[in-house]
């Protein structure tokens, strides 16, 4: 076990070595001079050079690579162009917050997800799937700002119950919690009604299995059937839609980061974004390409809990 | 026969919905099982052999179809008529059944020696450790080679035979009266096929089950059944004692059958397919559903269909569902 | 239940792709509800000029933020301009954006996976290989780095779109043109000297188009979301050009006093979302043929 993860983890390197790349050179490939967008249209020809010189970018594109890569994976990524400090402290700091919502957010979609999606599977064509397939199919048209903002007015301004402002929270374990939860109510939901339509798919195919049918003739309660036959079987593809959701769960994180004006790497990018900080960028861009290998790996691991037939070799 | 049959099942039908409408897959079935008797259903694939198993078993699908008609008499309770879960008690304790296809109908993510004891914990009330000890011992008994320390593998560890063992272990366990064995060797090689047949019939006597013994193949039948029933597009067409049936074929459909497999004792240009095709059941012919393949065929036989009728010359045991060769009611028209 | 497995009645599959996808229609009613609601949002999208009761873009400053009257149908934001104009001229803008980003997206992904998987090999490895780093990477985050990088304009909001949409397209077009192009029928092309092009234009892309058809309007109904997420963000198509995404951040910006600015574009842009789902939704089910059992019985 711990071998094959020492394994995975060095299968890995080549893919964020293959994705830093591609950062790199998308930021270098696009039109646009960084200097030039930093300081403006007005900027004279001598401060922009001078800005260059000290981005490095009057290297060779090369030496850019190497340093790139070589601090990227060292841990050096430099410090903001914006506020001067470290990048990699700046994102220690707030990237508790996006993984306690992101985490959050995929617990709860699979506590409605999953039972729903058995659900609707079991009670396949009557008025109760169609409903859920409806409801599901509504819930993952919502882009993530939309229904945020729904939420908000509903429960945060209207009945208040939730702060305006999720500020993250700092203190007790209850504020919180408090703070997290629309954010998470918000992702989770989207969350739950992609989980909703895999599951249920799944599982309908699943029902339809010999297996399925032998548990029937020996005389296992229908229960027992669907509980500890169908369901472990049918989580096999529902993880990995879990894990091909990642991209769209990061996204939509920026977005209700941003709505509930929530510290997080959503808003430390757009904040980077808007502010041309290209240091910033870069680091979070190394973050978030270590975030996917990571969850790629967890994703792996969970299939093995699931299914005995993955080895670990 | 004095003594009562273990299974009886008269007139079943069992239809299934295709486009809003009810077709019957299998239509006035009937016949008795003995204690301790092997009755082979033998015919083409899609005949309704296996939709007549699942209908025993109360296991048609019920939101494509039913039993629509007809009695299926076991231990003086009418099976179709059962609530679910009283016919869930039944099904795996006294009436078992096992699958063609042992790669695919064993739980993948559950371990061998869970999915076997599992019957005992749900029909004898064993604690899991009781059950598991059982477990062992009927997987012992099925021959898996070192079974102790195959309990905790999974389904994909094991090879197709093995699973097949693993599947005859786990309809076995409760020792049911009756077995219904819907072709268990199909899909094995051919050593291993001959290995599960000397199993079957070994734990069968050791047991004094009933059989049920579906398969296409009429050499198997031939070395494990004491009776046969020939099944033509959902319906038996011809039912007999082993002998009889392979000494006299009457039915035009069974005679095809017999001609149609490979025998040592014949020249191999005597081997014949049949012309033509099953009817879908959607389509079903008005008279005798093998008119339209028989050679035989009278006018009589486009009109109606004929009733299974003893065979003039052979006892009871012995009837066909032909205008032509049996009950005698037809010959003349 | 091999009984019910040789049911006759099932017609032969239809050869032609449009014969298909109207069956596919057909078969599930959310298909055309979807459709139906989508050809009136085009309507309205054309016709903005003769719906629209207002200039979308002129500030009438001392009508700022009125409720909805029969001058202003659905009221006026916090410049005095017309919500209902600005919201009808808005469907233009998500309609543009989103259909050239995801037909470029379309064409330049299917025509990537369709040589990948017809002349295989190295080729095939090191593109494939690449659209899978790309596929990694969260869509709205690529698309905020490319927009940012380049400037908010139509032409870039459409190129980052598209950028993120490619490699999907190249995946569902490799995978069917590896399986065609060992059928004999293209052994045959071969031999009879057809070219290269010929042969996936003519033979192999019929194959495919299906399912690229149903990947299009589900990855319509994404880009719409995205065009709208980057407009929130403030990284869409500059103002005052009237869009969902960014009505709905000025509307943001007063969300405690008057919730209206936002809420209007919201729904439209979940209708948009929802209906292209819906078409998507159904003729997937018919399409992938790992869903078709889900029909029937």
């Amino acid at each position: 076990m711990l071998q094959y993860l020492v394994k995975r983890l060095l299968f890995a390197v080549p893919t964020l070595l293959a994705v830093l790349t591609v950062v790199f050179f998308i930021a270098r490939i696009l039109p646009g001079d960084p200097a030039q967008v930093i300081l403006g249209e007005q900027a004279s020809a001598e401060a922009i050079q001078a800005l260059r010189l000290r981005l490095g970018l009057e290297r060779p594109l090369i030496q850019q690579y190497a340093g790139f890569m070589a601090g990227a994976l060292t841990g050096d990524w430099g410090s903001s162009m914006v506020t001067g400090r470290p990048v990699l402290g700046e994102v220690l700091n707030v990237i508790p917050y996006t993984i306690e919502l992101t985490a959050a957010s995929v617990i709860l979609g699979a506590i409605i997800g999953i039972p729903l999606g058995v659900w609707s599977a079991l009670h396949r064509n009557r008025l109760i799937d169609y409903v859920t397939r409806i409801g599901s199919l509504l819930g993952l048209s919502f882009p993530a700002f939309v229904m945020a903002i729904m939420l908000l007015l509903v429960f945060a301004i209207q009945l208040s119950w939730f702060p305006v402002i999720s500020s993250g929270g700092s203190g007790s374990l209850g504020v919180r919690l408090q703070h997290l939860a629309l954010p998470a109510i918000n992702l989770g939901i989207i969350m739950a009604a992609y989980i909703t339509r895999v599951t249920r798919s799944s599982m309908l195919e699943v029902l339809g299995e010999d297996y399925i049918r032998t548990a029937h003739a020996k005389g296992v309660p229908a229960l027992a059937v669907v509980w500890r036959h169908s369901l472990r079987n049918a989580l096999i593809p529902v993880v990995t839609v879990v894990g091909l959701y990642l991209g769209i769960l990061i996204g939509n994180s920026v977005l209700t980061e941003i709505v509930f004006n929530r510290p997080g790497l959503g808003k430390l990018i757009v904040g980077a974004l808007t502010q041309r900080d290209y240091t910033m960028l870069q680091g979070l861009m190394v973050v978030y390409t270590f975030v996917i290998v990571v969850v790629n790996l967890l994703t792996d691991l969970t299939y093995g809990m699931i299914d005995p037939r993955v080895k670990y070799q | 026969m004095v003594e009562p049959a273990v299974l009886s099942v008269d007139g079943l039908t069992t239809e299934f919905r295709i486009a809003g409408k009810w077709h019957a897959a299998v239509r006035d079935i009937g016949f008795e099982l003995a204690r301790n008797e092997t009755l082979a259903l033998v015919g083409e694939s899609g005949c309704g052999k296996s939709i007549t198993a699942l209908s025993i078993m109360g296991l048609i699908p019920k939101a494509a179809g039913r039993v629509a008609k007809g009695r299926i008499l076991f231990e003086g309770r009418n099976l179709p008529e059962l609530a679910d879960d009283e016919m869930r008690k039944i099904r795996g304790d006294r009436i078992a059944m096992i699958f063609q296809e042992p790669m695919t109908s064993l739980n993948p993510v559950l371990t061998i020696g869970f999915q076997v004891a599992e019957v005992l914990r749900y029909h004898r009330d064993l604690g899991p450790g009781e059950a598991r000890a059982q477990a062992l011992d009927i997987l012992d008994q099925v021959k898996i080679p070192s079974a102790r320390d195959r309990l905790d593998d999974y389904p994909h560890q094991f090879s197709g035979g093995m699973r097949q063992r693993v599947m005859i272990a786990m309809a076995l366990a409760c020792q049911p009266r009756v077995l219904l064995a819907d072709e268990p060797t199909t899909a094995l090689d051919v050593t291993i096929q001959a290995q599960v047949l000397v199993l079957l019939a070994e734990l069968k006597q050791r047991y004094g089950m009933s059989m049920i013994f579906i398969s296409h193949n009429l050499g198997v039948v031939a070395t494990i059944a004491d009776r046969v029933a020939v099944m033509y597009a959902g319906e038996i067409v011809e039912i007999a004692p082993v002998g009889e049936l392979f000494d006299r074929p009457t039915h035009p459909y069974t005679e095809a059958l017999l001609r149609s497999i490979p025998r040592v004792d014949r020249t191999s240009d005597a081997l014949v397919a049949i012309p033509g095709q099953v009817p879908p059941i959607s389509r079903m012919p008005q008279g005798c559903r093998y008119a339209p393949r028989c050679g035989l065929k009278q006018p009589i036989c486009e009109r109606a269909g004929p009733p299974l009728e003893p065979v003039p010359g052979s006892g009871a045991t012995h009837r066909a569902r032909c205008w032509v060769r049996a009950g005698g009611t037809g010959a003349a028209a | 239940m091999t009984a019910v497995a040789q049911s006759p009645d099932a017609a032969p599959p239809p050869r032609s792709a449009f014969l298909q996808l109207v069956r596919a229609f057909n078969a599930n009613k959310t298909s055309w509800v979807g459709l139906a609601t989508m050809a009136i949002v085009l309507l309205v999208a054309i016709f903005a000029p003769l719906l629209a009761t207002h200039d979308p873009v002129e500030q009438n400053i001392l009508d700022k933020l009125k409720g909805p009257s029969a001058e202003y149908i659905l009221g006026t934001d916090s410049f005095g301009r017309d919500i209902w104009s600005r919201v009808v001229y808005g469907a233009r803008i998500s309609l543009w954006i989103g259909t050239v980003s995801i037909l470029i997206a379309m064409v330049v992904g299917s025509v990537i996976g369709m040589i990948a998987g017809y002349f295989g090999g190295k080729l095939d490895i090191l593109v494939m290989q690449a659209m899978d780093v790309l596929l990694s990477f969260p869509s709205l985050i690529l698309g905020l780095m490319v927009v940012a990088m380049m400037g908010p304009s139509i032409g870039n909001l459409i190129f980052a779109i598209a950028l993120t949409a490619i490699p999907p397209f190249a995946r569902i077009a490799r995978a069917p043109t590896v399986s065609v192009k060992e059928r004999d029928y293209i052994e045959a092309c071969r031999a009879l000297g057809y070219s290269h092009p010929r042969i996936l234009t003519v033979h192999i892309l019929p194959n495919i188009f299906p399912e690229i058809l149903v990947m299009g309007s589900l990855w319509l109904a994404t880009a719409i979301r995205v065009e709208a997420s980057l407009s929130f963000i403030g990284l869409g198509v500059r103002p005052p050009t009237p869009t969902w995404g960014s009505m709905i951040r000025e509307g943001f910006e007063n969300i405690l006093d008057t919730a209206w600015l936002s809420l209007v574009p919201s729904v439209a842009i979940l209708i948009v979302v929802f209906a292209l789902n819906m078409i998507g939704d159904g003729l997937r089910d018919v399409v992938d043929p790992k869903l078709k059992g889900e029909r029937g019985g």
